[in-house]
């Protein structure tokens, strides 16, 4: 029965970790970036600008605001042929123009309304790999959470976040448990912890004290 | 996989098996041991990663749940030797026994008044500085542990939008590289189990499976939706 459970929790262990692997990496590599704010990949984005004309716009777009505008707006940008997580839309009265950004993780996309005209100047902006990993890792972020993830696919993304948390929990305390089997190993991995418990809780203590 | 004891084939040095046993050994050992290290750096990242990404969770409020305290203080105006502002932000913040990360928020349009933050997990400080009555207001926000858990998480003394914004204080360094520190491990341990995994050749399939499910997945949000769409 013991036996049974150890290798069941090395096979789950290994999966599991082979799985999320990816993930883990996202996040370890993109913290080199947003530790360090290096702009990788950012400084050379290509940009492509174009007009589409006769644009649906919602009848009551004055008294919109907040996640509804962005709701009413979504078959506006689905005519202009952008897609993506809509961030918050500017509202520029004096102009009667409304600017919406649009960000696809490595792509950034700016739609300026005309809304007189129902035209809108779209800007496309290439940001490339390090950004995508810095976009993803900040997502959904703490900000602004009446708007976030509107779209799907940023939805899906907040849900594999979580999950790889989940199962970054699963694989360390699985970890703990086929470290505690190995008998031999047992003095070396609790001296380890203890440092690393040290380490941890003296820099955290230093830190907000 | 060869054991110690195999004969080896022609032009092999006989060193080679008994080096990638170590090898395999060391790759466990260190494996483990980075992640026995590791494992409060890990499970603080993880969880503040959840709490940050669900604001709407209720118990985890901080900021409304803040303690205030207002206080003023008679300041002596700096010499003409202490130049700069992060230079009279430290020269306001000694006698104030304040310490911290200094941010810089507010754009002067008096030039006898100077407002600036200070963070530290767990603390914020507002400071405003009025030159002329040589006094200085603080307002000083105090959060709860969830609060220091959050700015745990992203407290880098730098910002991705305002490359400017140096690191001021020690801590903030030691706590960046710390970071950085976390990061390289978390990557080892990625790229040390995918070693223990190929040399387990009943899991491959199984493995490669799994591996390149999570990869196309991970693949989807880095570059698959800039292509797909």
């Amino acid at each position: 029965m013991k036996g049974r459970f150890y290798q069941l929790t090395r096979d789950l262990h290994l999966y599991v970790g082979l799985f999320i692997s990816p993930f883990v990496l996202l996040f370890a590599i993109s913290v080199f970036f947003l530790v360090h704010s290096w702009l990788l990949g950012i400084t050379s984005e290509t940009s492509t600008t174009r007009v589409v004309s006769a644009l649906p716009l919602p009848e009551d777009l004055k008294m919109l605001s907040g996640r509804s505008l962005i709701d009413a707006l979504k078959p506006t940008l689905e005519k202009a042929g952008v897609r993506g997580e809509v961030g918050f839309v500017r509202h520029m009265i004096k102009e009667e123009e409304l600017v919406v950004p649009v960000t696809i993780p490595g792509r950034e996309t700016t739609v300026s309304i005309d809304i007189a005209a129902r035209e809108a100047t779209i800007v496309t902006r290439e940001t490339g790999l390090a950004d995508a990993l810095v976009t993803l890792h900040k997502s959904p972020g703490q900000h602004g959470p009446d708007i976030r993830m509107n779209w799907f696919y940023m939805r899906a993304w907040r849900w594999t976040a979580d999950a790889t948390v989940y199962l970054v929990l699963f694989i360390s305390v699985s970890g703990i448990y086929l470290w505690y089997v190995l008998r031999a190993e047992r003095s070396t991995g609790l001296i380890l912890l203890c440092a690393g418990a040290l380490s941890f809780f003296g820099m955290a203590y230093a830190l907000s004290h | 996989m060869p054991s110690v004891i195999e004969p080896i084939g022609p032009g092999k040095s006989p060193n080679v098996p008994a080096f990638r046993a170590q090898l395999e050994r060391w790759n466990r050992k260190l494996h483990f041991y980075a992640g026995l290290f590791l494992l409060f750096f890990m499970w603080l990242f993880a969880l503040s990663g959840l709490v940050l990404n669900h604001p709407s969770w209720s118990f985890t409020e901080s900021w409304k749940n803040r303690k205030e305290r207002n206080y003023e203080r008679e300041i002596s105006v700096p010499g003409p030797e202490v130049k700069g502002d992060l230079a009279q932000a430290h020269a306001i913040l000694r006698p104030l026994g304040i310490e911290g990360e200094i941010l810089w928020t507010t754009t002067r349009t008096d030039t006898n008044v100077f407002e600036f933050q200070v963070r530290r997990p767990g603390h914020f400080f507002f400071i405003k500085a009025d030159w002329a009555r040589k006094r200085v207001t603080v307002r000083q926000s105090e959060v709860n542990l969830w609060g220091v858990i959050k700015v745990l998480h992203t407290f880098t003394g730098r910002q991705m939008n305002d490359a400017g914004n140096r690191r001021d204080w020690a801590l903030t360094s030691v706590w960046a590289y710390s970071m950085d520190a976390v990061a390289a491990g978390l990557i080892f341990m990625v790229l040390s189990s995918l070693y223990m995994w190929w040399k387990l050749p009943q899991k491959r399939l199984v493995g490669a499976v799994v591996l390149g499910l999570g990869s196309l997945l991970c693949g989807l949000f880095c570059v698959g939706l800039r292509w797909l769409f």
